[in-house]
């Protein structure tokens, strides 16, 4: 059997075999929580059935489709927070790794952020900035500052003597050492803390909408809970799940293009790709 | 080196006999000064508005009256810290338990996965309304909510610091034949415990989080209570002084996390080293005849 069928079958019958284990015990799950809440061992009210979430699921998605404007909503506020306060994190760690004064007379202040619960900024903000989508903006952004920053400046503190003296030896400039030794050195790092910044940026905008908004998934969430609408509240719940992969994921594979040379099949697709750009240069 | 030292020297001189250090000390406190000078007289002047930036001067002002004349931040402050620690507690020993369960045990791993996956994309927080309108408002639901947001960390940092065992080691070990317990004793724990302090680092500071969003939607007691009351009467001198009040708590929380860290993982620095080794020798010195 195995030697007539291609190697993209048994591929997915390894993965067939790997994925039903774990969808029985999903289904498994579902039906012992569906029968506790139906035979009454859990409050419907507290934690409502699993086919229940279901409905409310296709109600907000399908059948009414309010998710979709607070999706969206939210979805921006992190986008636009995480960028906002990504840019500032990441110039201010490269003018502090470039000069030690910089850094010296910046740092005691990001400390000071750092050690602020972000959090607790939220009343402040939303008095600065309005109820609307700038508030959320700005804590996403304050939020997410200092795991980008602090990533970043460790990332090109870091010297390898030994390469920067090769690129001395062969007449390197300060500016070339920099752009082809200290970034790409920088760069696993740097998106590891991109990635912390995102979902600490999701938070931010998901807690400022707790406080005062009218519109987003955070806003919905607790609209339905005081309704005691549980079943809507947690299919909201799991929207902020589906925002935080889309966005952990979309860091992802960012991180899988840009830092290609981390991982073995992106280096060798990297230098396929290469290859052929050169051929097509010389004409072959 | 040498060239260096007698720049810095000559610098020195020049500056009227003012170390390096105490002339950055200097620099800094010149620097601070002038943004707080900038920022009093922009609020004077007109520029920034008194109503939304507060001035220094009336934010001290405030400082004197929550903790001296009114003296009404300390109940709120033990509100939330009773709370942060009571959740902090919880969390931990639900999230190194569990780190533990899933890291010893292969199967639990395999099947645990996904789950961990979708938790660490949904922002925990998140769920603070759902545990209200489950436990109702009071102490049970902050801590709860507490628990939440900071069992993650030790959770994840245990469930790491236990698997990634290094295999050489492991081998040695089995080679001379240790039993089970004794590779967790004396190889796995002293490599995975500095890893789980961190995640206990990182889970007070969630905790602290925590409980001031819990304190926002319920708004009865605590900091993040007062703070939101505060800054809805636009009494916004008080509110950044509860603010740096925190900003005082964080810091003194991470530096209090790093003296436990120091005292509890002590073969990760010098120090540590030398003070349990005294003490080893002390007690071993009458047995050997020192």
């Amino acid at each position: 059997m195995s030697d007539i069928t291609p190697n993209t079958d048994t591929r997915f019958d390894n993965l067939l075999f790997r994925i039903v284990p774990h969808l029985i015990l999903f289904a498994l799950i579902l039906v012992i929580w569906e029968a506790a809440v139906r035979l009454g061992f859990i409050t419907s009210i507290i934690i409502p059935r699993p086919t229940a979430i279901m409905g409310a699921i296709v109600e907000l998605y399908f059948v009414k489709g309010t998710i979709y404007n607070h999706f969206f909503v939210t979805l921006t506020e992190a986008v636009v927070g995480f960028l906002i306060g990504a840019s500032v994190a990441v110039t201010l760690a490269v003018c502090s790794a470039l000069s030690d004064p910089f850094k010296r007379y910046v740092s005691p202040y990001a400390i000071v952020l750092n050690v602020t619960p972000g959090i607790a900024l939220t009343p402040i903000i939303i008095a600065w900035f309005g109820y609307g989508m700038g508030s959320k903006i700005a804590l996403a952004a304050v939020l997410c500052f200092f795991p980008i920053f602090v990533n970043t400046l460790t990332g090109l503190l870091q010297r390898d003597e030994d390469r920067e003296e090769l690129f001395r030896s062969v007449g390197a400039s300060n500016a070339q050492i920099f752009r082809k030794l200290r970034v790409p050195a920088a760069l696993p790092l740097l998106f590891a803390g991109m990635k912390i910044g995102l979902t600490t940026a999701l938070i931010g905008a998901v807690v400022a909408e707790f406080s005062q908004a009218t519109e987003g998934v955070g806003v919905l969430m607790s609209r339905f809970s005081f309704q005691l609408d549980m079943a809507s509240s947690l299919a909201t719940l799991l929207s902020m799940t589906l925002i935080g992969l889309i966005l952990f994921y979309s860091m992802e594979f960012l991180d899988d293009r840009i830092v290609f040379w981390r991982r073995e099949t992106r280096r060798a697709a990297a230098s396929r790709a290469k290859a052929r750009a050169w051929n097509a240069r010389m004409g072959q | 080196m040498a060239a260096q030292d007698t720049m810095t020297e000559g610098l020195a001189a020049r500056s009227g006999g003012l170390s390096l250090r105490q002339r950055r000390t200097l620099l800094h406190a010149l620097i601070f000064l002038t943004l707080i000078g900038l920022w009093e007289a922009g609020a004077r002047l007109g520029v920034l508005d008194p109503l939304f930036y507060p001035r220094p001067t009336s934010i001290l002002n405030s400082f004197y009256l929550i903790y001296i004349k009114n003296g009404n931040v300390w109940f709120n402050l033990y509100a939330t810290m009773s709370l942060v620690i009571a959740g902090w507690i919880g969390g931990s020993i639900l999230g190194v338990g569990l780190g533990a369960l899933v890291g010893f045990n292969a199967v639990v791993r395999r099947f645990l996965k996904p789950y961990v996956i979708v938790l660490e994309a949904t922002p925990r927080i998140a769920v603070a309304p759902l545990l209200i309108a489950a436990l109702g408002f009071g102490a049970s639901s902050k801590i709860a909510i507490i628990i939440l947001v900071c069992f993650f960390a030790p959770f994840i940092n245990t469930l790491s610091g236990v698997v990634n065992v290094n295999e050489d080691k492991l081998e040695l070990f089995r080679s001379l034949r240790a039993t089970k317990m004794q590779v967790l004793r004396k190889l796995v724990l002293p490599d995975a415990i500095p890893v789980i302090m961190a995640g206990e680092r990182l889970a007070l500071t969630a905790a602290l989080s925590g409980a001031l969003v819990a304190e926002f939607i319920q708004r009865d007691q605590g900091m993040g209570a007062l703070i939101l009351v505060y800054t809805r009467n636009l009494n916004m001198a008080s509110s950044f002084a509860c603010i740096f009040t925190l900003t005082i708590l964080g810091f003194l929380i991470f530096r209090g996390m790093e003296w436990v860290d120091h005292h509890i993982a002590y073969w990760k620095n010098e120090a540590g080293m030398k003070r349990i080794g005294d003490r080893r020798r002390r007690q071993l010195g009458p047995q050997v005849g020192e």
